[in-house]
Protein backbone atom coordinates (compact mmCIF):
# COMPACT_ATOMS: atom_id res chain seq x y z
CA UNK A 1 0.00 0.00 0.00
CA UNK A 2 2.79 2.40 0.98
CA UNK A 3 5.13 1.12 -1.70
CA UNK A 4 8.06 0.87 0.70
CA UNK A 5 8.92 -2.69 -0.26
CA UNK A 6 8.73 -4.33 -3.67
CA UNK A 7 6.09 -6.88 -4.64
CA UNK A 8 8.61 -9.63 -5.20
CA UNK A 9 11.88 -9.93 -3.36
CA UNK A 10 14.51 -12.15 -5.01
CA UNK A 11 14.14 -15.89 -4.37
CA UNK A 12 17.56 -16.02 -2.73
CA UNK A 13 16.19 -13.80 0.04
CA UNK A 14 12.71 -15.26 0.48
CA UNK A 15 13.65 -18.93 0.04
CA UNK A 16 16.41 -18.99 2.68
CA UNK A 17 14.19 -16.76 4.84
CA UNK A 18 11.32 -19.24 4.97
CA UNK A 19 13.87 -22.03 5.39
CA UNK A 20 15.08 -20.27 8.54
CA UNK A 21 11.47 -20.02 9.74
CA UNK A 22 11.24 -23.80 9.45
CA UNK A 23 14.47 -24.27 11.41
CA UNK A 24 13.39 -21.72 14.03
CA UNK A 25 10.09 -23.44 14.73
CA UNK A 26 11.79 -26.82 15.13
CA UNK A 27 14.57 -25.37 17.25
CA UNK A 28 12.36 -23.26 19.49
CA UNK A 29 9.26 -25.36 20.08
CA UNK A 30 9.97 -28.67 18.33
CA UNK A 31 7.13 -28.15 15.88
CA UNK A 32 6.76 -28.73 12.17
CA UNK A 33 5.80 -25.48 10.47
CA UNK A 34 2.63 -26.12 8.48
CA UNK A 35 -0.25 -23.98 7.32
CA UNK A 36 -2.84 -26.69 6.63
CA UNK A 37 -2.36 -27.86 10.22
CA UNK A 38 -3.05 -24.33 11.38
CA UNK A 39 -6.27 -24.19 9.36
CA UNK A 40 -7.22 -27.63 10.64
CA UNK A 41 -6.88 -26.34 14.21
CA UNK A 42 -9.59 -23.78 13.46
CA UNK A 43 -12.17 -26.52 12.79
CA UNK A 44 -11.03 -28.67 15.72
CA UNK A 45 -13.83 -27.37 18.02
CA UNK A 46 -16.42 -28.51 15.45
CA UNK A 47 -14.91 -32.00 15.56
CA UNK A 48 -14.44 -32.04 19.31
CA UNK A 49 -10.66 -32.32 19.73
CA UNK A 50 -7.93 -30.01 20.98
CA UNK A 51 -5.18 -28.88 18.62
CA UNK A 52 -1.64 -28.12 19.76
CA UNK A 53 -1.86 -24.84 21.67
CA UNK A 54 0.44 -22.79 19.42
CA UNK A 55 -1.49 -23.28 16.20
CA UNK A 56 -4.10 -20.56 16.44
CA UNK A 57 -1.59 -17.92 17.48
CA UNK A 58 0.66 -19.00 14.64
CA UNK A 59 -2.14 -18.64 12.10
CA UNK A 60 -3.19 -15.23 13.39
CA UNK A 61 0.43 -14.05 13.35
CA UNK A 62 0.83 -15.36 9.82
CA UNK A 63 -2.19 -13.36 8.66
CA UNK A 64 -0.85 -10.34 10.56
CA UNK A 65 2.64 -10.62 9.05
CA UNK A 66 1.11 -10.93 5.61
CA UNK A 67 -1.08 -7.87 6.24
CA UNK A 68 1.97 -5.85 7.33
CA UNK A 69 3.76 -6.84 4.13
CA UNK A 70 0.68 -5.83 2.12
CA UNK A 71 0.60 -2.43 3.84
CA UNK A 72 4.32 -1.83 3.22
CA UNK A 73 4.17 -3.18 -0.34
CA UNK A 74 2.81 -1.76 -3.59
CA UNK A 75 -0.74 -0.33 -3.68
CA UNK A 76 -3.32 -3.02 -2.93
CA UNK A 77 -6.16 -3.17 -5.42
CA UNK A 78 -9.05 -5.57 -5.30
CA UNK A 79 -8.50 -7.79 -8.29
CA UNK A 80 -9.77 -10.96 -9.94
CA UNK A 81 -8.26 -14.41 -10.13
CA UNK A 82 -5.62 -14.22 -12.85
CA UNK A 83 -6.33 -16.16 -16.02
CA UNK A 84 -9.20 -18.02 -14.36
CA UNK A 85 -11.28 -14.87 -14.00
CA UNK A 86 -10.49 -13.91 -17.61
CA UNK A 87 -11.85 -17.24 -18.82
CA UNK A 88 -14.71 -17.91 -16.39
CA UNK A 89 -17.62 -15.61 -15.47
CA UNK A 90 -18.04 -15.14 -11.70
CA UNK A 91 -20.99 -17.53 -11.63
CA UNK A 92 -18.65 -20.34 -12.74
CA UNK A 93 -15.49 -19.03 -11.10
CA UNK A 94 -16.91 -19.22 -7.58
CA UNK A 95 -17.85 -22.92 -7.71
CA UNK A 96 -14.54 -23.77 -9.39
CA UNK A 97 -12.62 -21.95 -6.65
CA UNK A 98 -14.69 -23.67 -3.97
CA UNK A 99 -13.70 -27.01 -5.51
CA UNK A 100 -10.07 -25.89 -5.66
CA UNK A 101 -10.27 -25.17 -1.95
CA UNK A 102 -11.96 -28.49 -1.21
CA UNK A 103 -9.19 -30.34 -3.10
CA UNK A 104 -6.51 -28.45 -1.16
CA UNK A 105 -8.18 -29.11 2.18
CA UNK A 106 -9.15 -32.72 1.53
CA UNK A 107 -5.78 -33.59 -0.02
CA UNK A 108 -3.69 -31.95 2.67
CA UNK A 109 -5.55 -33.67 5.48
CA UNK A 110 -5.41 -37.00 3.70
CA UNK A 111 -1.65 -36.64 3.14
CA UNK A 112 -1.00 -35.03 6.51
CA UNK A 113 0.42 -31.72 5.32
CA UNK A 114 0.73 -29.22 2.50
CA UNK A 115 3.40 -27.17 0.74
CA UNK A 116 4.84 -25.96 4.05
CA UNK A 117 4.34 -28.95 6.36
CA UNK A 118 5.45 -31.64 3.94
CA UNK A 119 7.04 -29.60 1.14
CA UNK A 120 9.45 -27.57 3.22
CA UNK A 121 9.48 -28.76 6.82
CA UNK A 122 9.06 -32.49 6.28
CA UNK A 123 11.44 -32.68 3.31
CA UNK A 124 14.08 -30.65 5.15
CA UNK A 125 13.86 -33.16 8.00
CA UNK A 126 14.41 -35.95 5.47
CA UNK A 127 11.06 -37.64 6.07
CA UNK A 128 10.23 -40.10 3.25
CA UNK A 129 6.46 -39.45 3.38
CA UNK A 130 7.09 -35.74 2.79
CA UNK A 131 9.28 -36.38 -0.26
CA UNK A 132 6.61 -38.69 -1.71
CA UNK A 133 3.79 -36.22 -1.10
CA UNK A 134 5.71 -33.21 -2.38
CA UNK A 135 6.89 -34.87 -5.58
CA UNK A 136 3.37 -36.18 -6.20
CA UNK A 137 1.58 -32.88 -5.78
CA UNK A 138 4.11 -30.82 -7.73
CA UNK A 139 4.05 -33.35 -10.59
CA UNK A 140 0.25 -33.43 -10.66
CA UNK A 141 0.05 -29.63 -10.51
CA UNK A 142 2.48 -29.21 -13.42
CA UNK A 143 0.68 -31.83 -15.53
CA UNK A 144 -2.74 -30.31 -14.78
CA UNK A 145 -1.52 -26.81 -15.58
CA UNK A 146 0.16 -27.84 -18.83
CA UNK A 147 -2.91 -29.92 -19.82
CA UNK A 148 -5.35 -27.06 -19.17
CA UNK A 149 -3.02 -24.71 -21.05
CA UNK A 150 -3.02 -27.04 -24.07
CA UNK A 151 -6.75 -27.83 -23.92
CA UNK A 152 -7.77 -24.16 -23.74
CA UNK A 153 -5.43 -23.15 -26.56
CA UNK A 154 -3.27 -21.14 -24.18
CA UNK A 155 -6.14 -19.27 -22.54
CA UNK A 156 -5.32 -20.78 -19.14
CA UNK B 1 2.49 -23.03 27.38
CA UNK B 2 5.35 -20.78 28.49
CA UNK B 3 5.69 -17.21 27.31
CA UNK B 4 8.73 -18.14 25.25
CA UNK B 5 6.84 -21.00 23.61
CA UNK B 6 3.89 -18.76 22.77
CA UNK B 7 6.03 -15.93 21.42
CA UNK B 8 8.10 -18.31 19.31
CA UNK B 9 5.01 -19.39 17.38
CA UNK B 10 3.83 -15.80 17.01
CA UNK B 11 7.15 -14.39 15.78
CA UNK B 12 7.87 -17.24 13.38
CA UNK B 13 4.29 -17.07 12.08
CA UNK B 14 4.52 -13.34 11.46
CA UNK B 15 7.91 -13.54 9.72
CA UNK B 16 6.69 -16.48 7.64
CA UNK B 17 3.54 -14.58 6.59
CA UNK B 18 5.61 -11.52 5.74
CA UNK B 19 8.07 -13.50 3.62
CA UNK B 20 5.35 -15.41 1.74
CA UNK B 21 3.79 -12.07 0.88
CA UNK B 22 6.93 -10.30 -0.33
CA UNK B 23 7.64 -13.41 -2.43
CA UNK B 24 4.65 -12.46 -4.55
CA UNK B 25 3.10 -15.87 -3.96
CA UNK B 26 -0.32 -14.28 -3.65
CA UNK B 27 -0.12 -13.40 -7.33
CA UNK B 28 -1.79 -16.03 -9.50
CA UNK B 29 0.79 -15.56 -12.25
CA UNK B 30 3.80 -16.22 -10.01
CA UNK B 31 2.48 -19.72 -9.37
CA UNK B 32 0.79 -20.28 -12.72
CA UNK B 33 3.88 -19.37 -14.75
CA UNK B 34 5.92 -21.54 -12.42
CA UNK B 35 3.68 -24.55 -13.05
CA UNK B 36 3.83 -23.82 -16.79
CA UNK B 37 7.60 -24.11 -16.33
CA UNK B 38 8.04 -20.56 -17.64
CA UNK B 39 9.19 -18.91 -14.40
CA UNK B 40 11.57 -20.74 -12.06
CA UNK B 41 10.90 -18.47 -9.03
CA UNK B 42 8.77 -20.90 -7.01
CA UNK B 43 11.14 -23.80 -7.63
CA UNK B 44 14.23 -21.77 -6.74
CA UNK B 45 12.52 -20.42 -3.64
CA UNK B 46 11.39 -23.89 -2.58
CA UNK B 47 14.77 -25.48 -3.26
CA UNK B 48 16.72 -22.78 -1.43
CA UNK B 49 14.30 -22.96 1.51
CA UNK B 50 14.81 -26.71 1.70
CA UNK B 51 18.59 -26.39 1.42
CA UNK B 52 18.82 -23.79 4.17
CA UNK B 53 16.40 -25.70 6.40
CA UNK B 54 18.33 -28.91 5.78
CA UNK B 55 21.59 -27.22 6.82
CA UNK B 56 19.94 -25.60 9.83
CA UNK B 57 18.47 -28.90 10.95
CA UNK B 58 21.90 -30.51 10.74
CA UNK B 59 23.04 -27.99 13.35
CA UNK B 60 19.91 -28.56 15.46
CA UNK B 61 20.43 -32.32 15.34
CA UNK B 62 23.88 -31.83 16.84
CA UNK B 63 22.40 -29.75 19.63
CA UNK B 64 19.72 -32.38 20.09
CA UNK B 65 17.42 -30.15 22.06
CA UNK B 66 15.01 -27.30 21.51
CA UNK B 67 14.78 -24.00 23.35
CA UNK B 68 11.29 -24.35 24.82
CA UNK B 69 10.15 -27.92 24.19
CA UNK B 70 12.81 -30.29 25.42
CA UNK B 71 14.45 -32.90 23.24
CA UNK B 72 14.40 -32.36 19.48
CA UNK B 73 12.27 -34.90 17.62
CA UNK B 74 12.13 -34.45 13.87
CA UNK B 75 9.38 -36.10 11.79
CA UNK B 76 10.33 -39.30 10.04
CA UNK B 77 7.56 -41.41 8.58
CA UNK B 78 7.46 -44.11 5.98
CA UNK B 79 5.49 -43.60 2.79
CA UNK B 80 1.88 -44.75 2.87
CA UNK B 81 -0.77 -44.72 0.16
CA UNK B 82 -2.50 -41.74 1.74
CA UNK B 83 0.53 -39.55 1.04
CA UNK B 84 0.22 -40.30 -2.66
CA UNK B 85 -3.59 -40.11 -2.85
CA UNK B 86 -3.63 -36.94 -0.81
CA UNK B 87 -0.81 -35.55 -2.93
CA UNK B 88 -2.79 -36.17 -6.12
CA UNK B 89 -5.92 -34.46 -4.77
CA UNK B 90 -3.87 -31.57 -3.40
CA UNK B 91 -1.99 -31.29 -6.70
CA UNK B 92 -5.29 -30.97 -8.60
CA UNK B 93 -6.25 -28.01 -6.43
CA UNK B 94 -2.75 -26.54 -6.65
CA UNK B 95 -2.69 -26.85 -10.45
CA UNK B 96 -6.16 -25.48 -11.19
CA UNK B 97 -6.12 -22.75 -8.55
CA UNK B 98 -2.40 -21.88 -8.56
CA UNK B 99 -2.57 -21.53 -4.80
CA UNK B 100 -2.15 -23.46 -1.56
CA UNK B 101 -3.27 -23.07 2.07
CA UNK B 102 -0.60 -20.45 2.85
CA UNK B 103 -0.74 -18.58 -0.44
CA UNK B 104 -4.51 -18.21 -0.11
CA UNK B 105 -3.90 -15.94 2.88
CA UNK B 106 -1.37 -13.88 0.94
CA UNK B 107 -3.69 -13.63 -2.04
CA UNK B 108 -6.45 -12.26 0.19
CA UNK B 109 -4.33 -9.69 2.05
CA UNK B 110 -2.98 -8.33 -1.24
CA UNK B 111 -6.47 -7.73 -2.65
CA UNK B 112 -7.31 -11.04 -4.31
CA UNK B 113 -10.57 -11.39 -2.47
CA UNK B 114 -11.50 -14.56 -4.37
CA UNK B 115 -8.94 -16.08 -2.01
CA UNK B 116 -11.72 -16.03 0.57
CA UNK B 117 -13.77 -18.36 -1.64
CA UNK B 118 -10.82 -20.78 -1.83
CA UNK B 119 -10.52 -20.51 1.93
CA UNK B 120 -14.14 -21.50 2.48
CA UNK B 121 -13.56 -24.51 0.23
CA UNK B 122 -10.34 -25.33 2.08
CA UNK B 123 -12.06 -25.45 5.45
CA UNK B 124 -14.85 -27.50 3.88
CA UNK B 125 -12.31 -29.92 2.39
CA UNK B 126 -10.53 -30.38 5.71
CA UNK B 127 -13.86 -31.06 7.38
CA UNK B 128 -14.97 -33.39 4.58
CA UNK B 129 -11.86 -35.54 4.97
CA UNK B 130 -12.61 -35.84 8.69
CA UNK B 131 -16.19 -36.83 7.88
CA UNK B 132 -15.00 -39.55 5.48
CA UNK B 133 -12.51 -40.83 8.04
CA UNK B 134 -15.27 -41.16 10.61
CA UNK B 135 -17.53 -42.89 8.08
CA UNK B 136 -14.78 -45.38 7.26
CA UNK B 137 -14.07 -45.79 10.98
CA UNK B 138 -10.48 -44.68 10.49
CA UNK B 139 -8.65 -42.80 13.23
CA UNK B 140 -9.40 -39.10 12.78
CA UNK B 141 -6.32 -37.28 11.50
CA UNK B 142 -6.00 -34.39 13.89
CA UNK B 143 -2.47 -33.07 14.03
CA UNK B 144 -0.95 -33.46 10.57
CA UNK B 145 2.46 -32.81 12.06
CA UNK B 146 2.15 -35.90 14.27
CA UNK B 147 5.58 -35.89 15.82
CA UNK B 148 6.67 -39.36 16.82
CA UNK B 149 6.14 -38.46 20.46
CA UNK B 150 3.80 -35.85 21.96
CA UNK B 151 5.30 -32.42 22.53
CA UNK B 152 6.59 -32.21 26.09
CA UNK B 153 4.68 -29.75 28.21
CA UNK B 154 6.76 -26.59 28.52
CA UNK B 155 7.25 -25.35 32.09
CA UNK B 156 5.15 -22.37 33.14
CA UNK B 157 7.01 -19.21 34.05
Amino acid sequence: MLGWVSAQWPWWVTGPGVGLCVVALYGLINARLGVSGAWLATIAPVEGWRPEPWRRGFLLALVGGSAVAAVLGPPVTVHGYGRLSEVLPPVLLVPVLLLVGVALGYGSRWAGGCTSGHGMSGCAAGSPDSFAMTITFFAVAVVVTLALHALTGGAL
Amino acid sequence: MSRGFRWSALVVGAVFGFLLTVSGLGDYFTIHDGLLLKNPYIFLMMASAMAVAFAGLAVLRRLGRTRFAGRLVLPHHRIERRHLYGGVVFGLGFGVGATCPGMTIVMTTTGGLYGLVVLVGLLGGLWLRGWVERRQQLPLSTEPTVASIPLPVAPQH
